[in-house]
């Protein structure tokens, strides 16, 4: 169970701060407008964002590892799930990214969110599957 | 006759230096319902009589019968049926399986042969259980049990397929006096309420009164009894 | 309780050990099946590219041969000039069905005429192209009219417009192709005409103008007649028009082939040493638990279990263990190599498809296999060894 809270951190790390590092902004590209000043693209409120989801998962994964009850571990469980759904949803729906495939947010950040989310949602349900074995009844 | 060992021998060849004649052409005949114990220093045979006793170990030499049947013209299947169905056996060392259950060790033998009219695995596994006396243990794991009670359980699993013959090696030499000395009665206990057959091996010679037959080993070779 | 049963549960009961296995079961299927995609994806691309193509030669001007290869591959935009004469020398040569000429161009870098930046455009003869025409038959129904185009499957209209901008001048994107993996998916298509209109307008709207020089072409595309060779044809094109450089369809792309060859050799290694490793740990791991468990495994044949008996629930174990590792491996490295391909196409420069669905399921049921098989493999030794031991022997101190 420490294994998988452990992962989950890892991961939560991963969606916080990659996407600091490959949204257009980092790499100093920005949309010019008529008066000449700038504004981010869509891909930098993505990484944003997904540092909202990235605390919220760290918490987490904190709790699976130290917590003990069955009902607390489900709650957890469900509720990385679907921090997870929305990790995925952000840099492909929600918010996106810039469209031109060699744009650095397309080719790295979006895939990396993309699989970072599918891989929360696993963990967080081997984990609810861990716990629900480990209740099994002993004399 | 239910087991009859004759002229058998048993090398063990280590190295080239080191050959060990553990025993050395014993003959011994064991009549339906006795209770054998078997006596001897470390190193008299006496384990070794039991492995060859019970088809664990292969003579060097000599004849192995169970029931009449030389064990070893029988093939390695014919053979680990024969054991499934005919013998149960205590040993010396831990020998329940830590992943399981009481209750699934005590049925363990039964997935390598089917051994019950229709009664189930789990029910004939909590009634030994019962009468081991710990019907209160049977989600319990090994790491939970006591040396004592564990086998109890062992001995629960030994009965499990009604075997004609039980093979114990040292079954209390892990185990405080208190605790041998209710062990043994509860051989004692099961062999006058089955009839079974008891091949019981002990380092202790004061155990010998709780059977029916004392024999005692030294050197490879049977010297009393 | 049965023999599987059992096996499970002796893999929960040593987690660790179980762990190992696992992930390299894990590594092992991962690892084989992304570079097989990869292998796989490449070779596909390249077939389908040539099949796009159509063309059994490509004639091209003399020396130019590797720079045109790229733009096709990669997408990465030339120039390059032969007079236009040289098509009617073409369509001449004995054996040549038709020979249709095609413009290469570029859009501006970071120019704000241009809404796309270095887009590789290729120009071609309506009245003569069969690259192009028969899609055009199929999906519009009709011909591209001035200042519309075609684009391979990457081109889109910037977000918010509704043409793209060239040089000033407004295209309208009337479809895309179907994904080839290669340099085409970022290819625009237009006609001669418009492509001249392009360079007209170009002078007066653009940073800088569209130059096409006067009675010039790229490359010929040539098809032949049914049953005629093509290498007699491409010897014929040496000698009949001077300056320019014929590539049969099969050395298309050669120095590229050769390239991903070395790269995709390298990647076999790196799998094939993975692929050992991983075998040798899983033994030793096998070797270890069947040595720890010696006695439990005497105490199984005491009780009465075969030597099968034994071999099955080891290998049992192995199997799930195997199964289980294999197919998340899977999972991951199809996930994987999806979600990254653009990414991988560009950092190693190599054309890449991702198959089709049952030809994934194909890959992923043998990937499967090749874990299950080497896992039981790698246990089978130690099983093999384990299962003939004397019981009295195996329980001894």
């Amino acid at each position: 169970m420490k294994i998988v809270a452990a992962l989950i951190v890892i991961l939560a790390l991963v969606i916080g701060i990659v996407p600091q590092f490959t949204d257009c902004q980092s790499q100093g590209r920005a949309i010019a407008l008529q008066n000449g000043k700038t504004v981010p693209m869509k891909c930098h409120w993505t990484a944003i964002s997904e540092i909202a989801m990235a605390v919220p998962l760290v918490g987490l994964g904190a709790v699976t590892a130290v917590s003990k009850r069955k009902e607390s571990r489900r709650i957890v469980a469900g509720f990385g799930s679907l921090l997870g759904v929305f990790v995925i949803l952000l840099p492909n729906t929600l918010i996106g990214v810039c469209a031109s495939s060699d744009m650095l947010c397309n080719s790295v950040m979006k895939p990396t969110l993309t699989l970072a989310g599918i891989l929360v949602i696993g963990l967080s349900l081997v984990g609810l599957v861990i716990s629900e074995r480990k209740a099994e009844p002993t004399a | 006759m239910i087991v009859s060992l004759q002229d058998v021998t048993k090398v063990y060849t280590i190295s080239q230096e080191n050959i060990v004649t553990a025993v050395r052409g014993v003959s011994l005949e064991v009549g339906r319902g006795e209770f054998v114990i078997i006596t001897g220093r470390s190193g008299s045979g006496k384990t070794t009589l039991l492995n060859l006793a019970a088809g664990l170990a292969r003579p060097t030499s000599g004849l192995v019968l169970l029931e009449g049947v030389d064990l070893w013209s029988l093939s390695d299947r014919q053979q680990s049926l024969l054991r499934n169905r005919k013998l149960g056996f205590v040993f010396q060392f831990p020998s329940l399986l830590p992943s399981l259950t009481t209750l699934e060790n005590v049925g363990l033998p039964t997935i390598f042969g089917t051994n019950h009219r229709g009664q189930s695995v789990n029910d004939r596994a909590a009634e030994l259980l019962d009468l081991v006396g710990l019907s209160d243990k049977l989600a319990a794991y090994p790491r939970q049990l006591s040396a004592g009670q564990q086998q109890r359980v062992v001995i629960a699993r030994s009965l499990i397929s009604q075997p004609q013959v039980l093979l114990a090696d040292e079954p209390t030499s892990n185990l405080d006096e208190q605790t041998e000395k209710e062990i043994m009665s509860l051989f004692k206990d099961i062999h006058a309420a089955t009839g079974v057959t008891i091949l019981l091996v002990t380092h202790t010679s004061q155990l010998v009164s709780y059977g029916t037959r004392a024999i005692q080993m030294a050197n490879g070779v049977v010297v009393k009894g | 309780m049965n023999l599987i049963r059992l096996a499970t549960k002796n893999i929960a009961g040593s987690a660790f050990r179980s762990g190992v296995v696992f992930l390299c079961a894990l590594v092992v299927a991962g690892l084989s099946l992304s570079t097989v995609l990869l292998i796989r994806g490449a070779q596909e691309s390249l077939r389908l590219a040539l099949e796009r193509l159509g063309a059994d030669v490509v004639v091209v001007p003399e020396g130019e041969s590797s720079r045109v290869e790229t733009a096709l591959l990669m997408g990465k935009p030339t120039t390059a000039w032969m007079p236009q004469e040289n098509v009617s020398k073409i369509a001449n040569i004995p054996g040549v069905a038709v020979a249709s000429p095609q413009l290469y161009l570029a859009s501006l870098a970071n120019a704000s005429c241009c809404s796309a930046s270095e887009l590789f455009m290729v120009a071609f003869d309506p009245k003569t192209d069969f690259t192009i025409e028969p899609w055009l038959k199929r999906k519009l129904g009709h011909e591209l009219r001035l200042g519309e185009a075609v684009g391979g499957h990457l081109v889109f209209v910037p977000e918010g417009e509704e043409n793209i901008k060239l040089y000033g001048y407004f295209i309208s994107l009337k479809g895309n192709l179907e994904p080839t993996g290669m340099g085409l998916d970022q290819t625009l298509f237009l006609t001669f005409d418009t492509a001249q209109d392009v360079a007209r307008i170009s002078r007066t709207r653009a940073e800088r103008p569209l130059e096409i020089p006067a009675n010039s072409i790229s490359a010929v595309m040539v098809k032949m007649k049914p049953g005629a060779d093509a290498h007699t044809a491409a010897l014929d094109i040496i000698q009949k028009v001077p300056n320019v450089t014929p590539i049969e369809s099969p050395e298309l792309f050669q120095a590229y082939r050769k390239q991903i060859t070395g790269l995709l050799r390298g990647m076999l290694a790196v799998l094939g040493i993975t692929l050992v490793l991983s075998l040798v740990l899983i033994s030793l791991i096998f070797s270890m638990a069947a040595n720890e468990r010696r006695r439990e495994i005497g105490v199984l044949r005491a009780l009465g279990a075969t030597r099968v008996a034994i071999l099955q629930s080891l290998l049992s174990e192995a199997a799930i263990l195997a199964l289980g590792g294999g197919a998340v491996g899977i999972v991951l490295g199809a996930l994987t190599t999806f979600l990254f391909r653009d990414l991988i196409v560009r950092s190693l420069e190599m054309p890449f498809l991702f198959p089709s669905l049952p030809s994934l399921l194909t890959l992923v049921g043998a990937g499967l296999i090749v874990a299950l098989a080497g896992v039981t493999l790698a246990a089978l030794l130690p099983a093999f060894r384990i299962s003939l031991q004397e019981p009295a022997i195996a329980m001894r101190e």
